[in-house]
């Protein structure tokens, strides 16, 4: 398999040149070529066997079936692994500033690949967003009124912040806004479904997939984990693993990483792991809590001890290191 | 299918009689009734559900980026497909084919999805215009790649809106003057329809939540089909753009026959509307009675969602409390 260089890629404009640089010449610098696509060297078969298998197993613990099946996305996944209690919290989160600021950044994104030619304001982000069926933002900056003016201002900050840095796209990418994916395991009886910011390339183009994952906060590692699972998805589906997952940060971090085959069997082995925590909660045995800073925002917090007990982190005055507490028993 | 003809002819017979049956034993005339997989799917969900819709539930709720996405799609790839007639077909570029078509829909106030985008370029609503043309690249781009290009030799598309509002809508009437109608969703169909029969009617899903729902929508569309265009169709293919999968149906009689029977069963329910809304009598429980709007009040809804409903995605649900 074939992937985009690391040190060369610094931006999604990076990405697309190199990924379409054609084949390996001297004037690329000696990296390989990218331009016919991404050999998938059979790795989309192997990982579809692992990851069938992995689910029946779990499936013969777990009960599911096509008709009632185990239904995972990043949240689940996410969750699952990091507090498997948490993951069983129904309903939607509520809307705060930091989630209103990541969906109308990550609508930016959307409507400078969209309409190129419009300039990206706040009120268009919010029009283009409600268009879509999604009012939390438009909601919430009207719930806040008067007082919503330093929120606006953020908002503007960070949409200004990546559309200076967003690229026009050509339409022979085969720009692909929320492009929904989704793999059946097991014959239906577990479904991994994601829903990816923009998609790029990719089958039946001529050119290679670039996943992008648009962020609205600050850069962190965990954000990797999102693409991976989508280059996962997207391998599985068109049977070609994607060049590149590019995540665009409205920090102003663009990271850019290519897909090598240890990225889709670490995405595969996450599901898996998933799975094998899913199985037994399924079965009906109870979901282990992991307290961590997570518990702060917790909707199941109220009515989980062990969550109730934990508290921010402190900084030892001896070592200067932050360590977490778990008070009570 | 031996007989094409004949099995529409006969299913023709079949649902206009169990139509004309229901209609004269109604206490009073339901109003008009269009039959989409829409009606049917709510139908076959949840009787009790689709009667409490009422009117604002049964009519067309307008247009929105979503709801115009397969129409948009399928008129912007015409128009390409139009376009290079003569010469070697170029694979579309999604988007680029949108925004070509949109730019010509400039008839304000026409019918159909082509007088929506007219109407929102006058008033310069970019936002829902981008919104249409992300929905509709989308369905676009997945149409093509499930099914390939070139695209399967013989396919032509269906319920096409042309550029100036005038469209090729695919309905059929149990006879003249009948307050129910009924409409064909097939997206595509591939082959010519003839008397020997033999073409395939395609349905194109951009993201499938529900795989149960193949066999329903084959059937449902494969009998619409054949009482719009009076031949049966050889199979109906039911694609998925989030999967890549094609599931292909073939259709027989006992296909057509349950296809006409969820037909009839949205009239008889419309029928009975008008003297009986929502009754937790044949309220049928599913994941659906979480988003239906009687919910709080609707007996077995609530039991179910205190119970197996409970379970969201394979998984039990801890509350907050």
């Amino acid at each position: 398999m074939r992937s985009v260089p690391t040190l060369t890629a610094r931006t999604l404009a990076d990405v697309l040149e190199l990924v379409h640089a054609g084949p390996v010449g001297p004037s690329h610098g000696g990296h390989e070529g990218h331009g016919d696509g991404v050999a998938d060297d059979g790795v989309s078969g192997k990982l579809r066997a692992a990851l069938d298998d992995a689910a029946r197993r779990a499936g013969t613990v777990g009960g599911w079936t096509a008709d009632d099946p185990l239904r995972l996305s990043k949240g689940p996944v996410t969750w699952l692994l990091r507090c498997p209690r948490r993951a069983l919290a129904g309903g939607d989160a509520a809307a705060n500033d930091d989630m209103v600021a990541g969906l109308a950044v990550d609508a930016a994104a959307k409507l400078a690949t969209l309409a190129p030619r419009h300039p990206v304001t706040v009120e268009a982000v919010v029009g283009y967003l409600a268009a879509s069926g999604d009012t939390t933002v438009g909601d919430h900056l009207a719930d806040l009124g008067a007082a919503a003016g330093p929120l606006l201002a953020d908002i503007e900050a960070r949409v200004q912040c990546l559309v200076a840095a967003w690229p026009a796209i050509d339409p022979v990418w085969w720009p692909r806004v929320e492009e929904p994916v989704r793999a059946r395991l097991a014959g239906g009886a577990v479904v991994v479904s994601g829903r990816l910011d923009l998609l790029l390339g990719g089958t039946p183009t001529d050119r290679p997939a670039v996943v992008v994952e648009v962020k609205g906060g600050r850069w962190h590692d965990g954000m990797r984990a999102d693409g991976h699972l989508y280059a996962l998805l997207v391998t599985l589906r068109d049977g070609r693993p994607p060049a590149a997952i590019v995540t665009v940060v409205a920090d102003g971090t663009t990271q850019v990483e290519p897909v090598r085959p240890a990225v889709l069997e670490s995405a595969a082995d996450r599901v898996e792991q998933a799975l094998a925590v899913a199985a037994p909660i399924a079965a009906g045995e109870p979901a282990a809590a992991r307290p961590g800073p997570h518990c702060t925002h917790c909707p199941v917090r109220p009515a989980c001890e062990v969550g109730r007990d934990w508290r921010p982190a402190e900084v030892d005055p001896a070592g200067g290191r932050a360590r977490h507490v778990v008070s009570g028993p | 299918m031996t007989d094409p003809v004949g099995a529409a002819d006969r299913l023709h017979d079949a649902v206009s009689g169990a139509i004309d049956d229901i209609l004269a034993a109604a206490t009073a005339p339901p109003g008009p009734v269009f039959v989409g997989w829409a009606a049917a799917g709510d139908a076959a969900a949840c009787p009790a559900a689709y009667r409490a819709q009422g009117e604002d539930g049964w009519g067309f709720p307008g247009w929105s980026p979503t709801r115009a996405a397969g129409a948009i799609a399928r008129a912007a790839l015409d128009l390409h497909l139009d376009d290079q007639r003569s010469g070697a077909y170029r694979m579309p570029d999604p988007l680029e084919a949108v925004r070509a078509w949109m730019r010509g829909a400039t008839s304000v106030g026409a019918r159909g999805v082509a007088g929506w985008v007219g109407d929102l370029r006058a008033e310069r609503d970019t936002a829902t215009l981008a919104a249409a043309a992300a929905a509709s690249s989308r369905w676009l781009a997945g149409f093509v790649r499930v099914l390939g290009w070139p695209l399967p030799a013989g396919l032509a598309l269906l319920n096409v809106t042309r550029d100036d509002g005038l469209g090729v809508a695919a309905r059929w009437w149990p006879r003249k003057g009948s307050p129910v109608s009924v409409g064909c969703g097939a997206d595509a169909r591939i082959g010519r329809m003839r008397g020997a029969g033999g073409h395939t009617l395609v349905v194109h899903r951009p993201a499938a939540g529900d795989d149960r729902e193949v066999h329903g929508r084959a059937s449902f569309e494969a009998a619409a089909g054949a009482l719009v265009h009076r031949v049966a169709p050889a199979a109906v293919v039911v694609t998925a753009g989030d999967t890549g999968e094609r599931a292909r149906v073939e259709v027989d009689g006992d296909m057509l026959a349950a296809g006409g029977g969820m037909i009839v069963e949205v009239v008889r329910q419309r029928a009975l509307a008008v003297d009986r809304g929502h009754d937790p009598a044949d309220a049928t429980p599913s994941a659906r009675c979480r988003w239906c709007e009687r919910r709080d009040t609707c007996l077995p809804g609530r039991d179910w969602l205190a119970g197996a409903g409970r379970w969201r995605g394979g998984l039990p649900v801890v509350g907050p409390g």
